[in-house]
């Protein structure tokens, strides 16, 4: 176990040099130039230049290997060890202006919001898209779990029809009918929390709910399907030959083992659910991760693209680590 | 399975406290929701809407712009008093002794210096380089500085040389105060020497880009790099609490995607002026959610309404006026302005809806370089083509059908009505105009194309969203119809059109442009030859040269007229666009208890003029326009004619 760890750890910085050397590519190939503003006035020819040379933008191999350098802390340490920092910290200082502060790992500009390090984005939005997609998963899993159990336990009756029909809708509809559906009626009609505010329990809440509604769908049909395979097994047979009572017939001895395909799907789940939603942050004005996936992308904002990608890339081989791990643990047969 | 729950409940609960640590903002008197997010406080970098809104209410200028005045008249500010030299190339100001940074330290005639020092500098790559550019030596500097720069870069090779770019930097600076055209006597004397004169100097002083900087604050954060040379400034300087301002705010908080307040800077000279105390600035992207937001309280003024029902919210206003239509002609008649009308009509929440005019067109650019990006000869090359489809263009549908905010159709570039002394020309008809139509064939005719046989397929290019496909698509039928070309659609993303745009690599574009400060030249120069901003590669000898003998007229009626007359050249005559309409401005704010938004069509707003009437904080007696009577029988207000044609 522990040596399978320690190997996925290992693999972890490869696979992210390889997810940043085709998502750069990729990046390059897009049409369109990061300095154009959307709208407005140019900057002078001379001011992009400029920008160019300072950025690398002209210059794929520069690119490449000084972003490289940067985010990875390799410049950080070059310049601690060949002294070059304390070098250009002490001409500062004899030219009377204080040393320049030092970022370890640094990801870089965004070109979208001038005044913001890619780092200062990530850090301001990665909390906030991990607890509502944390908490949407939680949700995801209650809902999905007890209605996939209940459905499971009366095949055809109406409670399964039901529990059918509640997971189409909430796989087919779209979060932004769903979300603004959950808004208007909540916080606007009931007065049940706050409009475009982020701070209180409610303002978690909603978003949460709505982002967790496809979650909890899938969730459903994965339960029910593993309880009825399960039912029909020769343990439960013995179970219910023992005298098992039916509730516990369910949930101690079938949802045990009916739970392992969902723990499965749990890994790329919560982690494109913690890397935040675009249409739910969107309408309940919430300020996470997900927008800057696609407005990065919009607006050819290299830096920032490359890093949500690599957050979000991180994330997915930790959580299905995780999964994996847990895995193990609930089901000694995997080797 | 439980002790799986607990660790995940465990986490989950983590989380929410981080979150939830995270307080909302204590509640402000004022809160607004600002066109968008503020992208850079850095004033000389600075150049979206959102964000010069901000700064005017952080920084002080030297001298400001009353927008409560119809001629926008230029009032004191840090400057209590100016002189112009005879020949108007010299500007001497007297700053005020009580001008103070929000952290008590005196404003400086060499913070302005400084502050045009940064503008003007290469790396700080600011969209408004041209405007330090006009101090008498800056450019050469500018140019010198860039030189210096890049033949460092060059001969350091990659290999850090920390001494040698400091040196190169304190030259820099040297040569700044020995060449550039600003001076500082004393602490309280600026003077400011022009490379020509430019009767427009004081209206570009009061734009944003002009606003001095606290120096100390930022050499803390400037690194010279050692080895480009290039002056790296640390943005952290725009951010609380580094951030020092002279404005009547300072900031007080600004979380990423969050929120932004401002609170009054203790040390602002004329704090008597300000009735607010604290304003809030939430983050607020979905068009949506800021109408519900006003709608249930939460904001005061909401600066950009863009769902797709205001057009709906707008007529529903109408027919509140037209409920009252007695009392609105009266009120009209008297010339006030129509927020000043609102306040005397009976409260009603369909009031709250606000259409005023923009300082602003939407036009279709012609691409009129004398190829193709194709290497194909360009038919548009020829202006009785461009004049042809100019004329063949229904604006009117446009507006009333598509853009649905009672949006004037536009004959010219400049909004006319907005600056005050300039008389705009007229500009040609359009279609449906049975004579523009006529007019068009024939032009289209004499240059070669009858009935247009053997024109190349026309392209219109534009960007997705924001409603410009819906125009193309009226626009491509015009043409098709009235001048038998056949047209296309290239729809782009916004960054890849304005590539496009700039390597000239279409045929027609839409476009539009924003007037940034009070003279006609702030549009007509994108016309110029070589003008960075000329997308058109429009070149015209003769209207360069009318811009030229405008630049040199001391006489202020006279430049007028020769701005006109290059303004009907291009409207008229040679026709690089077409102009299709003005902006309007759609606010959201309650005018009975709301004021010093003003309506007038510069559409620039003074947030410390904003005062919330009844809350026995400050003046309490709404800031209006002067009455200016309106001279033509008013038009009665439209009535709804049900559902819009859309």
């Amino acid at each position: 176990m522990i040596a399978m760890i320690v190997r996925r750890l290992a693999l972890l910085p490869v696979i992210l040099l390889v997810v940043y050397t085709v998502t750069l590519t990729l990046v390059w190939l897009v049409p369109g130039d990061p300095l154009e503003k959307s709208e407005g006035r140019r900057p002078p020819a001379e001011v992009v230049a400029a920008m160019q040379r300072q950025y690398n933008l002209d210059s794929f191999p520069a690119f490449y290997g000084s972003y490289l350098a940067n985010a990875t802390g390799w410049s950080w340490l070059r310049d601690t060890i060949t002294g070059d920092a304390r070098l250009q910290a002490e001409a500062a200082v004899a030219a009377g202006r204080t040393p320049p502060a030092r970022r370890v790992f640094d990801l870089g500009p965004s070109f979208q919001y001038d005044d913001r390090r890619v780092n200062e984005i990530i850090a301001s939005g990665l909390p906030v898209s991990i607890t509502i997609g944390a908490a949407a998963i939680v949700i995801a899993l209650v809902i999905g779990l007890a209605s996939g159990v209940i459905a499971a336990a009366r095949p055809g009756s109406w409670i399964d029809l039901a529990s059918l029909t509640v997971s189409l809708v909430g796989i087919s509809l779209p979060s932004f009918v769903i979300g603004t559906a959950v808004l208007l009626v909540f916080p606007v009609a009931l007065g049940w929390g706050r409009v475009a505010a982020w701070g209180g329990l409610t303002d978690v809440l909603w978003p949460a709910l709505t982002l967790s509604l496809p979650y909890a769908a899938y969730i459903a049909r994965l339960t029910r399907m593993g309880m009825l395979e399960v039912l029909s097994s020769d343990y439960i047979r013995t179970a219910r030959a023992k005298g098992a009572g039916e509730a516990r017939v369910l949930l101690r001895h079938a949802l045990k083992n009916a739970f392992l395909p969902v723990l499965s799907y749990l890994g790329p789940a919560a982690a494109g659910a913690m890397t935040g939603s675009f249409v739910v942050e969107k309408v309940f004005n919430v300020p996470g991760l997900g927008q800057h996936f696609v407005n990065a992308v919009l607006n050819a904002d290299r830096f920032l693209i490359i890093g949500v990608v690599l957050v979000y890339a991180t994330l997915l081989i930790l959580f299905n680590l995780a999964v994996d791990v847990l895995y193990r643990w609930a089901d000694p047969r995997i080797e | 399975m439980l002790r799986l729950a607990a660790t995940l409940a465990l986490l989950l609960a983590a989380l929410a406290i981080g979150v939830l640590a995270d307080r909302p903002l204590p509640p402000a008197d004022f809160t607004l929701i600002n066109r968008g997010d503020v992208t850079t406080l850095d004033v000389q970098r600075m150049s979206w809407m959102q964000d010069l809104r901000i700064a005017a209410a952080l920084w002080e200028p030297l001298v400001r712009n009353d927008v409560f005045s119809h001629e926008y008249r230029k009032v004191p500010a840090v400057a209590e008093s100016w002189s112009v030299s005879p020949d108007g190339r010299t500007y001497t100001f007297r700053l005020r002794a009580d001008a103070r940074w929000s952290n008590g330290q005196p404003v400086r005639s060499s913070d302005f210096r400084y502050a045009w020092r940064r503008g003007l500098l290469p790396e700080t790559a600011g969209d408004y380089t041209n405007f330090y550019g006009l101090f008498s030596g800056a450019a050469e500097w500018a140019r010198w500085r860039s030189e210096a720069q890049q033949q460092f870069a060059r001969q350091s090779a990659g290999r850090p040389r920390p001494r040698e770019a400091e040196a190169l930097w304190r030259e820099t600076l040297d040569r700044y105060e020995r060449d550039v055209g600003v001076r500082c006597p004393d602490d309280r004397t600026l003077m400011v020497e022009l490379e020509r004169p430019v009767p427009y100097f004081l209206e570009i002083l009061a734009f944003e880009a002009m606003l001095p900087v606290y120096p100390p604050a930022i050499d803390a954060c400037t690194v010279i790099d050692p080895v480009t040379a290039m002056a790296r400034v640390d943005t952290a300087w725009t951010k609380p609490p580094n951030l020092v301002t002279n404005g009547p705010f300072m900031l007080t908080s600004w979380r990423f995607k969050r929120d932004m307040r401002l609170e009054r800077n203790p040390f602002y000279w004329n704090a008597a002026a300000i009735s607010v105390d604290a304003i809030n600035i939430p983050s607020v992207s979905d068009p949506n959610a800021s109408v519900l937001a006003f709608q249930t309280g939460a904001v005061d003024w909401v600066s950009d309404v863009t769902p797709d029902y205001r057009g709906d919210m707008v007529r529903a206003k109408r027919q509140y006026q037209a409920e009252h239509a007695e009392l609105y002609r009266t009120l009209l008649r008297q010339g006030l302005d129509p927020v000043a009308i609102d306040r005397r009509m009976p409260p009603d929440p369909r009031q709250n809806i606000h259409v005023f005019p923009a300082f602003g067109t939407y036009f279709y650019n012609f691409n009129c370089a004398p190829n193709l990006a194709d290497g194909r000869p360009n038919p548009f090359a020829d202006r009785r083509v461009r004049r042809a489809f100019a004329l063949a263009v229904n604006k009117q549908v446009v507006a009333d059908t598509i853009r649905r905010l009672e949006e004037p159709v536009a004959r010219t570039l400049i909004p006319p009505g907005s600056l005050d002394g300039y008389a705009s020309p007229d500009g040609l008809p359009c279609a449906p105009d049975p004579a523009a139509i006529d007019q068009a064939r024939r032009l289209l005719a004499e240059a070669g194309y009858p009935d247009g046989r053997g024109f190349i397929t026309v392209e219109i290019l534009f960007n997705k969203d924001g409603g410009h496909d819906l125009i193309a698509q009226s626009i491509k039928k015009d043409w098709e119809r009235n001048l038998g070309v056949s047209v296309v659609l290239q729809q782009k993303e916004i960054k890849v059109f304005r590539a496009d745009l700039k390597q000239r690599n279409y045929m027609i574009s839409r476009a539009g442009w924003f007037g940034d400060f009070g003279d006609p030249t702030t549009f007509l120069e994108i016309n110029r030859t070589g003008d960075g901003n000329n997308d058109r590669a429009f070149s015209s000898p003769e209207f360069d040269a009318l811009l030229a003998a405008a630049e040199i007229e001391p006489d202020a009626a006279a430049r007028s007229r020769i701005l006109a007359q290059a303004e009907r050249l291009l409207v008229e005559v040679e026709v690089p666009f077409i102009p299709i309409h003005h902006y309007n401005q759609v606010y959201l704010f309650n005018p009975h208890r709301l004021s010093g938004i003003s309506p007038h069509p510069r559409q620039k707003q003074s947030l410390f003029r904003a005062d919330i009437l009844g809350d026995g904080k400050g003046a309490d007696t709404p800031l209006e326009l002067p009455l200016r009577p309106v001279l033509p029988a008013p038009p009665a207000p439209a009535v709804p004619t049900g559902s819009a044609n859309r």
